[in-house]
């Protein structure tokens, strides 16, 4: 095997069954294909996403059972609900700084196996507050999701870079509506066995919790941080810089961006997560259905993201060719409000069939706001990527958290209320968007900086180094990065041959 | 005057009409049956082990007959403590929708005499723990509730007993909890101690 410091690079590229750009990242998404290492990271990472998005949710379904069980009332419940969203907040932020030092892998791989524990424990938990607590650590295994975008953007190029992460990210959301449709069955199961049903829940937390411990083993086994190799490896053989937490910090929290679209992304991405929790309820009281019904319409909403994630990163790179940065942003921006308007008008529907058609258009637009927001995400730092994706992670956690607070806590609002106001809220905290503004690209109302200010791609991820690294030649791999992304200029922009990959960055 | 005479008399059509579409109310049914069971006020049954005696008969001193009755329910209902805070065993007028009584202790045919008029029943194990009282229902050949009896007071707040359920633990799940916890954590421990070593063989310095 080729030793890992290898100069010619065409000799590597024919390493790779995928065609690949100048970082070796993936330019083709091939959604059936196993290949190592770019294909077989994205069924990884989507895998073990899933499996913590079942683990968080696991609860719910079965809370006719627990709610007897543990003697719990309906604020036990609800405070289990906001614990099991609000552990993932800091844990995301977290997750993404452990990212961008130790790579995806070790570091998904370590919180999935940290917090399978908290997932056996559902079996030994005995009233309200052991309830909450395990429902709390558990929901920490949602910071998965920033390892799975860190992980799509270090191996796919710009011009794919939406797909990866709207299809790893969606079909892992999947699993808040699976779960909806696998512990019912696993507990009928068990109880049909011949255990009694206080008992038979608990053992089916064995599922989840199972799959977790073994989608992380899958992940240290076969999954690699960067299609060159993995962090530590290229680290020692002098391939890659290993970079300081506190710069790598510094540089995402500093990044106006990032904190703009850690509020929006509560608006998309916690706003699904707070339905996730109410929306069954909503329709069980409102149309006097079965529960068993209810269950399935809840379903369905988070299922909608087998496409409609997907779909918003498919969007966004399609745009992107013609538009550039530009159009990312303004389908961000229109997907997002439509998504609000939407629910405000779920919550104002009267019948049965309009509220599930409206439902089911409103899922689809929060979801493929979803993943248009990280169609943006990965070219606001390329130092700090993992820092920023946590931020925006943790963004859309606290924003769940917040809508349960202000709207479905208690009975101060009807629950169509509730949702007719959160519409109108994420209306109004969407418009941040209009000010993010790249001034190499623009931004909604703005075009690209020119003149005096002029700024390129090489310009502006070089700002995130200091002239003594640059002067080490620390900022090299981010010099790829600017230069494969060029192409958010958009196709009307200037028609400027591909720039050579130039070894120094140097301008 | 005409308007009110009419209101009121689609009111009462209403409500006989709910009568009849078997949405009985609980506020239409009278107190005609006398129901005892073994529980002692304060009581603390064990779930899976413990018995209930329940024993029911028509109040001869109530007027109307027993002729409709067909078969009787009796139930195991929640007292107002257990109640509260929590909307799924809500107390709701309409019979249909009543969630204060979901655990059936038996069904039979009506009979106001013995032998056939008591019934000793087993806590179930998915009994949860709560504070109870003990109801039944007299139901006629249309499936609708035409009387009750309760071993309880109207407010529903003397003679109550407690169910001690089980925990639904085990120790054998315990063990498996705390043996799959420890193998995630260590099996992470050992991924950590491999992928150091093979980074030290590997890679030499690069100089």
């Amino acid at each position: 095997m080729a030793a890992s410091s290898v100069n010619i690079e065409s000799q590597r590229d024919s390493k790779f069954p995928l065609p690949v750009d100048s970082e070796h990242k993936a330019t083709v998404f091939r959604l059936f294909s196993v290949a190592k290492p770019h294909m077989r990271a994205f069924h990884l990472s989507w895998i073990s996403f899933f499996a913590c998005f079942v683990s968080t949710f696991a609860a719910p379904p079965l809370l006719p059972i627990i709610r007897d069980n543990l003697g719990l009332t309906a604020t036990d419940i609800g405070n289990a609900g906001i614990a099991s969203v609000s552990g993932a907040v800091f844990a995301r932020v977290a997750m993404g700084t452990a990212c961008d030092l130790f790579g995806p892998r070790l570091a998904s791989a370590c919180l999935t196996l940290l917090t399978a524990p908290a997932v056996y424990s559902f079996a030994m938990a005995h009233d309200a507050i052991s309830f909450l607590l395990v429902r709390f650590f558990t929901g920490f295994s949602l910071a998965t999701f920033v390892s799975t975008q860190y992980w799509m953007s270090s191996m796919f190029s710009p011009s794919v870079v939406g797909t990866a992460n709207g299809v790893a990210a969606g079909w892992g959301n999947l699993g808040g509506g699976a779960t909806q449709l696998i512990m019912p069955l696993v507990f009928a199961l068990i109880r049909d066995i011949g255990a009694v049903r206080f008992t038979a829940w608990r053992i089916a937390f064995f599922i989840p919790a199972l799959f977790q411990t073994l989608s992380a083993c899958t992940i240290m086994l076969f999954g690699q941080d960067l299609p060159d190799g993995d962090f530590h490896k290229l680290e020692k053989a002098g391939d890659k810089k290993k970079d300081k937490f506190s710069k790598v910090f510094y540089h995402g929290v500093t990044n106006y961006r990032a904190w703009i679209l850690a509020l929006t992304y509560g608006y998309c991405f916690g706003v699904e997560l707070t339905v996730d929790n109410i929306i069954a309820e909503y329709f069980y009281d409102r149309f006097d259905l079965k529960l068993h019904t209810a269950g399935l319409i809840a379903a369905s909403f988070g299922l909608a993201n087998l496409f409609s994630r997907p779909a918003g990163g498919i969007v966004s790179d399609m745009v992107a060719k013609r538009y550039g940065m530009r159009g990312r942003i303004w389908a961000l921006w229109i997907g997002q409000t439509l998504g609000g308007i939407l629910c405000i008008v779920l919550g104002a529907v009267n019948t049965l069939w309009g509220s599930i058609f409206v439902m089911i258009l409103f899922s689809i637009f929060v979801q493929a706001a979803c993943g248009l927001t990280f169609g943006v995400v990965p070219f606001v730092s390329r130092r700090s990527l993992g820092v920023i994706s946590g931020m925006t992670g943790g963004g859309g956690n606290v924003g769940a958290v917040l809508t349960q607070l202000i709207f479905f806590k208690g009975s101060r609002y009807s629950k169509e209320t509730g949702i007719k106001l959160m519409g109108v809220m994420i209306v109004a905290c969407t418009i941040p968007h209009m000010f993010i503004y790249f001034p190499q690209w623009g931004g909604m109302f703005c075009g690209p900086s020119s003149g005096k200010n002029y700024t390129t791609e090489h310009d502006y991820y070089r700002s995130e180094w200091s002239e003594e690294e640059q002067s080490r030649s620390h900022h090299l791999a981010s010099m790829k990065f600017a230069d494969n992304s060029r192409s958010e200029r958009g196709r009307r922009a200037d028609p400027v041959a591909a720039v050579p990959t130039s070894q120094d960055g140097s301008n | 005057m005409g308007t009110r005479a009419v209101i009121l008399a689609s009111l009462l059509v209403a409500c006989l009409a709910q009568a009849c579409d078997g949405n009985v109310l609980f506020s239409s049914l009278s107190r005609t049956l006398v129901v005892e069971a073994s529980p002692t006020a304060g009581q603390v049954l064990k779930s899976g082990e413990d018995k209930i005696k329940v024993t029911w008969s028509f109040n001869g001193t109530h007027s109307g007959k027993d002729t409709d009755y067909k078969t009787v329910k009796v139930k195991l209902c929640y007292a107002p403590v257990s109640q509260k805070d929590r909307g799924w065993r809500k107390t709701v007028d309409n019979l249909k929708k009543d969630k204060t009584c979901p655990h059936l202790i038996v069904a039979r045919p009506y009979s106001s005499s013995a032998p056939n008029n008591s019934f000793e029943w087993t806590v179930t194990k998915d009994i949860p723990k709560a504070t109870y009282f003990i109801r039944v229902y007299a139901i006629n050949a249309s499936a609708n509730e035409v009387g009750y009896g309760q071993t309880t007071n109207k407010n529903k707040t003397t003679n109550l007993f407690e169910v001690d359920a089980i925990t639904g633990r085990h120790t054998s799940l315990d063990i498996a909890s705390v043996c799959f916890s420890a193998f995630s954590v260590l099996s992470l421990a050992g991924f950590f101690i491999g992928e150091k070593r093979r980074a030290k063989k590997s890679s030499p310095p690069h100089m």
